[in-house]
């Protein structure tokens, strides 16, 4: 999460009202956030990179996200076969380095597509909150 | 060091054999890099409190080794919904097999029935032991079939349904005649007490031409029946204004609370009864055996009415807290409409 969004989470929750909320609000947004960090994960491993480069590369663009969210995650995405992985020694030690397969460029290809069509209408949808 | 050599081995021992040695070399090759580039920032060697920061902040050995793991259902949600059906559907209809065969065990068992009020209490006593084997045994069986499905045999696909062939609207069937059900209440009320209070002069009534047979047995009703007698046809009566006010338009808003009142003189019937303990007594010339029988009949009658009672609070007690809960809404409603 950029900081930014971070920052008026802390505020709803601090100003919005009680912890109640709160949590509903932590559990919304969790749910929110699940499914867009499997884009940006696959969007980011166009470029190879073990897990704590990739951690480091979403956090730099302003998706900060848990090692035991993101490690597991990287697994998973293996074993469903849209990503590729090999040890390599890199800096005098053995890294696991991950890449898009060509089937997980596939599914990213559609994802984004799918995200974009989510992203237009959403924006469409609440323009008129702004 | 030690303390990451700790950290991974309190996280391998909750993960799968298959694969752990390469899951752990992986954790440590990030856990290490991350810690090299806070000493990079920091241009010194981490501290001991440091890297146990860094560590826990990673989280707790055991969830972590959890998010390498697959996500198991014991049953999953496509099953759940059929599997809660099923347990909702069913329990009326093992309380009633289970009732049904516990009557007839009674009824058939050996001896006089003169431990009949135990027999009773020892078949309610088992009866949550019966449910917990039932819920177990249906828990279990829809658990194989998720298993199962994908692995033995097809995974489950909904049926093709229509919306024509839902059930009818049941309920707007019932909004349509509350009034007819309530006169049929009232005027089945009334019809009730007149009854009870010609059967002390008409004892046929009770069993028709059997009352005869009631000539023959070797006991009879306790006399303070003519106390607790009165008391709930008291109550009985007082039942017939609430009942025939619930009746009128105007009254609507509070028929639920006037439904409450008539269960609250139900319940007290059945505290009355509770009271009585002694329904029959022994006439003249009783065997043993009898007798033994008749105590055996009295403790049954007796915790029939408790179990009832019991039932009857839990059960207004349930309507009271909705009644409430159904009055703040009004409120509610009320007050933004204003």
């Amino acid at each position: 999460m950029g900081p930014a969004i971070k920052d008026e989470a802390e505020k709803n929750n601090t100003l919005g009202g009680d912890a109640a909320s709160g949590e509903l609000f932590d559990s919304l947004r969790m749910e929110l956030r699940r499914g867009c960090l499997v884009l940006a994960v696959l969007a980011q491993l166009h470029e190879e990179h073990y897990g704590y480069t990739l951690r480091k590369s979403l956090a730099e663009a302003g998706l900060e996200i848990e090692e035991s969210t993101l490690y597991p995650l990287l697994r998973r995405l293996e074993t469903q076969g849209l990503l590729t992985s090999e040890w390599r020694e890199e800096e005098k030690r053995n890294k696991r380095f991950y890449r898009l397969s060509a089937r997980g460029e596939r599914v990213f290809g559609l994802l984004l597509a799918e995200w974009n069509g989510i992203n237009d209408s959403v924006n469409k949808i609440v323009q008129k909150e702004r | 060091m030690e303390l990451l050599k700790r950290y991974l081995q309190a996280v391998g021992e909750h993960l799968p054999a298959r694969g752990r040695e390469d899951t752990l070399a992986e954790l440590r090759a990030n856990l290490e890099a991350e810690m090299e580039a806070r000493e990079e920032e920091l241009d010194r060697a981490l501290t001991e409190a440091e890297v146990a920061a860094v560590l826990e902040a990673h989280g707790m050995p055991v969830l972590v080794a959890s998010r390498y793991g697959s996500q198991h259902f014991l049953i999953g949600p496509t099953l759940f919904p059929m599997y809660w059906y099923t347990l909702k559907r069913s329990f009326p209809l093992l309380v009633l097999a289970y009732a049904v065969v516990q009557l007839v065990s009674i009824i058939l068992g050996s001896g006089s029935g003169a431990d009949m009020g135990q027999r009773i209490g020892a078949a309610v006593g088992h009866f949550p032991a019966v449910a917990l084997t039932f819920w177990s045994i249906v828990t279990l069986g829809f658990a194989i079939f998720e298993y199962g499905q994908g692995r033995f045999f097809p995974k489950l696909t909904l049926p093709k349904w229509s919306v024509r062939d839902l059930a009818p609207l049941q309920r707007e069937e019932k909004k349509k005649h509350p009034f007819a059900s309530g006169v049929a209440d009232l005027i089945v009320s009334i019809l009730a007490i007149a009854w009870l209070l010609a059967v002390p002069d008409h004892p046929y009534l009770i069993i028709g031409p059997g009352a005869r047979i009631l000539h023959d047995v070797p006991f009879a009703l306790t006399p303070e029946w003519h106390v607790f007698y009165w008391q709930i046809i008291g109550l009985l009566v007082a039942m017939l204004p609430l009942k025939a006010a619930m009746l009128l338009p105007s009254l609507r808003r509070a028929r639920g609370w006037m439904q409450l009142a008539v269960n609250a003189l139900g319940i007290l019937i059945m505290v009355v009864m509770v009271q009585v303990r002694t329904f029959f007594v022994a006439g003249s010339g009783i065997s043993a055996e009898s007798l033994h029988s008749l105590d055996g009949i009295n403790a049954g009658i007796t915790l029939g009415f408790k179990i009832g009672l019991a039932v009857a609070a839990v059960k207004f007690a349930w309507d009271l807290w909705k009644e409430i809960s159904a009055e703040q809404h009004r409120g509610a409603d009320y007050a933004t409409v204003l």
